[in-house]
């Protein structure tokens, strides 16, 4: 079949209207989701972790993982700074202090349980759920292992089991949830004797925060990070030291990862489902305009059997 | 033709290309120049840095201004036997601070003198084939300084200024001085001394009578001129480069007097602080003697707490606070400039400053900073006139009160701490992992009474001899038997009591907080406070 011009730009017309239909549609909602009500949340205070690694150990024992090459009491690693792997969903790092006594601090890192989470919204078969607990929790049967999580998470903290050959697993913090459901602190939480890290509801966690800026002004810098960062998280911190100094990434912004990429993602059902339709539909209509021509030219045809000349009439005159 | 139309898409292609690659290259050149200055190893820090910026008074500036290094002059000259006249010229036996003038005039004139005369200098030691300075614009103009200032500021402690008036034979007018406006010339008023810089400000003050030259301006005025005229009679004098008095190292040499004998301006050992303002208005508060001579001790300059006077305070600082600017106080009321938490020359900013001493963060550190003490505290400084002596110290009487003060004051001072506590405490509220913890609760409280009576402030504020207690028996009575920690701190992240800790973190944050704000690294690791508990089969 040639394709003529007019039908051309018939079905370019077409599909551009769709995809501002598409647009517009994702628009139009002014939705803002600012978590569950009454989920919980962890405040780690830097400011007060000795970095003795018993949230480490704990997480560990928590989550059934194999034991490390150096046990836990060894402060010795503590001297690199490390990331979360698939057998370690936390770590805990130190760093020089520019603040009062120099004392060197220390920053637990793990998934920070983000509120709208990256991670959920890169994923297509919904392998991570956002439970009204706070906890960001990970389905491995449904997973393809695409790893766009990984790509997507700003805080870099999925991890890929690579080793497993038929098996692999998208490994990282689970906040506790399944203890979390029990009425179970989270593992670390508990163990930390220092209460570095406090557990409650998202609210709570924050006056505490405030209370304690409120209190010891000099000591603290008065910001709670994961309170906006990236639309909010359920891990929030509070520190003496600048964030930036802890390798905390400040160049966030406030907005819900999938905010930023939800008005392109939106308009994807909308072209890849309408724009089929809209083509067939285009093709029917050219298909049955062309079956007319055809059954009119025959009935010329017959009319004028005499002349067969008069057959080459151009489709397009 | 179809062969024509691929080479001109290749040819289009290609430029495209081009013009990406070179815009890529630029922005590249563009980031380079942008970025901060180079290796920071090649900064050099000078002490004695001086930015020509006289031009700014004509309008906005042509050129970057220029640096100018004073030490290495001075030094040039001294090697060639020259003085500084080379360069400054003099006015009534005074040498101007300016170079090559007496006066700014303007602004061709001032690029002329500049421009000239250090050229013409710089080229005649280059004919002469020595080492010289820059001859070229950009040389002392520079876009990118690759030298910066170190100069730290300087000023009169206690001990330099009673070197000087020693040197000057105790004879104050030959620095102190006042304006006599109808003689338009400077007189010194005895008795009326102050520092330097509450007549001589940052800026050039002038009103319509009189014209007051900034602090630097009189400060290099004044020293270096009687430096020099001290060092022409081969006595010992002060620096005369920058350096002497603008290395931070440098001024770690100055000498320092053991000892200094209190200054003579009329102050008094004891001073009641009155309560009411000069008007008569009266605050329903009672007076606050206060030992001027023992806080004169404690300061190295009368500025730290006389900011702009030495006169009374109530002077600057009215009873009530006011919408309007005070001459000096700023509308600040006498409330506030006694009370400001944070401040260094509030009597609360200071004391509670030395809260932050070793000795006493251990217990200080957990209370809440800038917190309104309770009403009790306010009687430790305004006093309530002892019963018996209610006509000894009646307020009209304040000189005899303050000749009473030390004796009232020696009543006050140090209860003797004899509390009766437990030597040992085994804490066993939380055996699991570890075995119980020996607390040897006898010997921290005898440390923390020993660090307590090694100050006079901490002695007179420590009142009870159970206030001691409360920096770890917080939030209950003073008196009698504290409650056990565990009866208040119970499980942790109690929804009712936000803010309290559990019972583990009450004990860890406040034993090792302690030990780490008062210094004691011995006990901060876990099994130094309790042994780890062996395994059950």
């Amino acid at each position: 079949m040639s394709i003529s011009r007019r039908k051309f730009l018939g079905w370019v017309g077409a599909a551009g209207l769709s995809t501002t239909i598409g647009k517009s549609a994702a628009a139009a909602t002014n939705k803002q989701f600012t978590g569950y009500p009454k989920s919980f949340a962890i405040l780690h205070d830097i400011t007060l972790c000795v970095g003795c690694r018993s949230c480490e150990a704990a997480c560990n024992t928590v989550n059934e993982l194999p034991q490390p090459e150096k046990p836990f009491t060894d402060l010795s690693v503590l001297e690199t700074k490390r990331r979360t792997t698939t057998t370690a969903f936390t770590v805990v790092n130190k760093y020089d202090n520019s603040k009062g006594d120099q004392r060197p601090v220390f920053y637990k890192k793990q998934c920070n349980h983000c509120l709208e989470p990256a991670c959920a919204s890169a994923c297509f078969v919904r392998a991570f759920t956002k439970t009204p607990t706070g906890a960001v929790t990970y389905d491995s049967s449904v997973c393809v292992g695409c790893r766009y999580c990984m790509i997507a998470c700003p805080f870099e903290i999925p991890t890929y089991e690579y080793d497993q050959a038929l098996t692999p697993r998208i490994r990282k913090c689970t906040m506790c949830h399944p203890r979390v459901v029990e009425g179970l602190l989270p593992g670390c939480v508990e163990a930390c004797p220092m209460e570095a890290l406090s557990f409650g509801k998202r609210e709570d966690m924050i006056k505490i925060a405030r209370e304690r800026f409120r209190k010891y002004p000099d000591r603290y810098v008065e910001h709670i990070y994961g309170e906006y960062e990236m639309g909010g998280t359920s891990w929030l911190y509070i520190s003496g030291t600048p964030f930036k100094e802890l390798g905390m990434r400040e160049d966030l912004g406030v907005t819900p990862a999938p905010q930023l990429t939800g008005g392109a993602l939106s308009s994807v059902p909308i072209i890849a489902g309408l724009w089929p339709a809209l083509l067939v539909g285009i093709y029917a209509v050219s298909k049955r305009k062309e079956k007319i021509a055809q059954s009119e030219k025959e009935q010329v045809l017959a009319s004028v059997k005499e002349r067969p000349d008069k057959s080459e009439i151009e489709e397009e005159s | 033709m179809v062969k024509g139309k691929s080479l001109r898409i290749g040819a289009g292609i290609f430029v495209t290309i081009v013009i990406l690659l070179i815009g890529l290259m630029s922005s590249f050149d563009v980031t380079a120049l942008s970025k901060a200055p180079d290796d920071p190893q090649q900064i050099m820090f000078r002490p004695d840095i001086i930015t020509f910026d006289n031009m700014e008074a004509f309008g906005k500036l042509e050129k970057t201004k220029a640096i100018f290094l004073h030490d290495q002059h001075t030094d040039a000259l001294e090697k060639k036997d020259k003085d500084c006249m080379v360069c400054h010229k003099t006015e009534n036996g005074r040498m101007s601070q300016k170079f090559m003038r007496l006066k700014d005039i303007s602004r061709e004139e001032l690029t002329k003198i500049y421009c000239d005369n250090c050229t013409k200098c710089h080229n005649e030691m280059i004919a002469a084939g020595e080492q010289a300075g820059p001859v070229k614009c950009d040389e002392c103009h520079m876009e990118r300084p690759f030298i910066q200032s170190s100069r730290v500021p300087m000023g009169f402690d206690k001990s330099l200024h009673f070197r000087h008036y020693r040197a000057q034979e105790n004879k104050c007018g030959r620095c102190h001085h006042e304006y006599d406006e109808k003689g338009q010339k400077l007189f010194y008023a005895e008795g009326k001394e102050g520092t330097c810089r509450y007549c001589h400000k940052e800026k050039p003050q002038s009103d319509d009578t009189a014209k007051v030259i900034s602090m630097r301006f009189a400060s290099h005025l004044a020293c270096i001129d009687c430096h020099q005229q001290t060092l022409a009679k081969h006595m010992d004098a002060g620096p005369l480069r920058c350096a002497g008095c603008h290395d931070a190292q440098e001024q770690l040499k100055i000498e320092k007097v053991k000892n200094v004998p209190r200054l003579k301006r009329g102050q008094p050992d004891n001073v009641i602080i009155k309560t009411g303002d000069p008007k008569g208005r009266i605050a329903r508060m009672d007076q606050v003697p206060f030992g001027h001579k023992n806080h004169e001790e404690y300061t190295d300059t009368c500025r730290v707490c006389h900011l702009a006077s030495l006169e009374s305070c109530a002077n600057c600082h009215p009873l009530a606070g006011s919408n309007k600017a005070t001459k000096n106080g700023t509308g600040i009321s006498l409330e506030t400039a006694f009370h400001k938490h944070g401040h260094p020359s509030s009597c609360t900013g200071c004391h509670e400053s030395k809260q932050e001493d070793k000795n006493c963060a251990g217990c200080h550190a957990f209370m809440a900073q800038n917190r309104q003490k309770d009403s009790a505290a306010c009687l430790r400084c305004h006093m309530v006139p002892l019963p018996e002596r209610t006509g000894e110290l009646s307020t009209s009487n304040a000189a005899k009160m303050a000749r009473l003060m030390p004796q009232l004051w020696r009543e006050t001072f140090g209860p003797i701490y004899k509390v009766d506590v437990p030597k040992t405490v085994v804490i066993s509220d939380l055996v699991d992992k570890y075995e119980a913890a020996e607390y040897p609760h006898g010997k921290v409280f005898d440390a923390m009474v020993t660090k307590l009576e090694g100050s006079k402030l901490a002695r007179y504020f420590h009142y009870e001899d159970t206030t001691l207690c409360l920096g770890c028996h917080h939030n209950t009575p003073a008196a009698g038997k504290p409650p056990r920690c565990a009866n208040c701190h119970d499980k942790p992240f109690n929804e009712n009591y936000l803010f309290r800790p559990g019972i583990m973190a009450s004990f860890h944050q406040q034993c090792i907080g302690c030990h780490q704000k008062m210094g004691v690294e011995k006990y901060i690791g876990c099994t130094s406070c309790h042994k780890e508990r062996e395994k059950e089969s």
